[in-house]
């Protein structure tokens, strides 16, 4: 004999499934357009642009990270992050949430990685710009800036790099911001874009999802603020070792 | 090549994270012991990158030391065998020596240098050892480095 409560809630679930089948139906029933579709392109190219041409800003997001355990069951971590960025050679990144708490500094001479919690750190010195940064990091270190696709100046190309399909999706609404919603294909991996509308194209939220693993998981990054004239002190790029601070090294790769 | 770079931009951002998933203490909550232990794969963008598959990486990179450490150790034996046979003996006999020596010096069972962890073992105590803090735990020291985002400790 089921509660009342319970039943409600089958129901209410029942026709949540009823409409999302629906909705999969509508959209599965349609013909995918076939190539990039020319608006979507441009869309997604003017919001790069727009950002590749902000001097300094600073963005708070809201990054989700599904893992699929061997029994098919998903888990979702959550944590939050904010970049702050000076261009050409500036970087901060903070990350706070599930099992992190992170502060990343660039100051275009050397990178540091800083442990608040564990009061530990570790600097080396990096190439003078972004870019040429963010390369080193990664292929050197292991060590990736969260958002950092977003960051590059040549985004769109690295965004679109493989890419054989893309269409605007329609209109959406992303913390309280109406945008444009894009979907493109690669291979391997499926992307969505949410870019504001309007003159200041900003990109608002990106979903990819990894089709060609068992349940597709997900990684999305919803932007909560974007700050185009933020202010920037004298420490938010260069660390300062707080007292008790222990140095130690990075691991070659 | 299309498509690498966007791969790799798209891997990396999940790396962060997913780096951080192996950076779960012995202590930590059941639902991250149970990420640890499962051969989770993490879903972020592209390639199937697993827990499971981080704690792989670094028992290649601590078997990488050893052999390492054992080229260096027998290039080294070569080297002093061409030289001269008594010297090679004699070598060899100091080299066993300090082997013993060394082994004398870490306990049983203890994990072979350059191992890394993501947790260092209960019972462990910070010692200054020639300028450079450690962990001793039971005899056996530990050098905190990262790898990656990840904060690790290394065997010394």
């Amino acid at each position: 004999m089921q509660s009342p409560c319970s039943t409600r809630l089958t129901v209410t679930l029942a026709r949540c499934c009823a409409i999302a089948a629906m909705a999969g139906f509508a959209l599965g029933a349609q013909a995918q357009p076939a190539g990039i579709a020319p608006e979507a392109q441009r869309l997604l190219k003017a919001s790069t642009d727009f950002l590749a041409k902000q001097q300094q800003f600073s963005a708070d997001t809201r990054i989700t990270l599904e893992v699929v355990l061997k029994s098919g069951q998903k888990i979702e971590f959550n944590h939050t992050a904010r970049q702050s960025v000076q261009r050409p050679n500036k970087l901060r990144a903070e990350r706070t949430g599930d099992l992190v708490s992170q502060v990343f500094y660039y100051d275009g001479k050397s990178l540091t990685l800083f442990n608040p919690q564990d009061k530990v750190y570790a600097r080396l010195a990096a190439p003078d710009t972004l870019e040429a940064m963010f390369e080193f990091a990664r292929t050197k270190l292991d060590i990736v800036a969260p958002a950092s696709d977003l960051i590059y100046k040549n985004a769109y190309e690295i965004l679109m790099d493989g890419v054989t399909d893309g269409f605007v999706v329609g209109k959406a609404v992303i913390e309280g911001v109406r945008c444009d919603h894009l979907a493109f294909r690669a291979p391997h991996v499926d992307l969505q874009i949410w870019v504001q509308e309007g003159a200041q194209p900003l990109p608002r939220r990106f979903v990819i999802t990894t089709r060609d693993l068992d349940n597709a998981p997900q990684f999305a990054v919803t932007v909560t603020k974007w700050n185009l004239k933020p202010t920037f002190g004298a420490q938010t790029f260069s660390f300062t070792p707080p007292a008790g601070a222990k140095k130690v090294d990075f691991l070659p790769r | 090549m299309t498509g690498t770079r966007t791969l790799k931009a798209f891997v990396a951002a999940a790396a962060l994270s997913l780096l951080h998933l192996a950076d779960v203490a012995t202590d930590a909550p059941l639902g991250l012991k149970l990420i640890r232990e499962a051969h989770a794969i993490v879903g972020a963008p592209a390639t199937p990158v697993s827990v499971a598959g981080v704690a792989r990486r670094t028992t290649v990179r601590a078997a990488a030391a050893t052999s390492a450490t054992a080229q260096q150790q027998a290039a080294t034996a070569q080297q002093q065998a061409a030289t001269a046979q008594q010297q090679a003996a004699t070598a060899q006999q100091q080299a066993a020596t300090a082997q013993q020596q060394a082994a004398a010096a870490r306990p049983a069972g203890a994990p072979p240098v350059g191992t890394v962890v993501n947790a260092l073992p209960s019972g462990c105590r910070p010692e200054i050892k020639g300028g450079v803090e450690l962990q001793n735990c039971g005899g056996v020291y530990y050098r905190p480095a990262f790898q990656g985002n990840n904060l690790v400790y290394v065997v010394q």
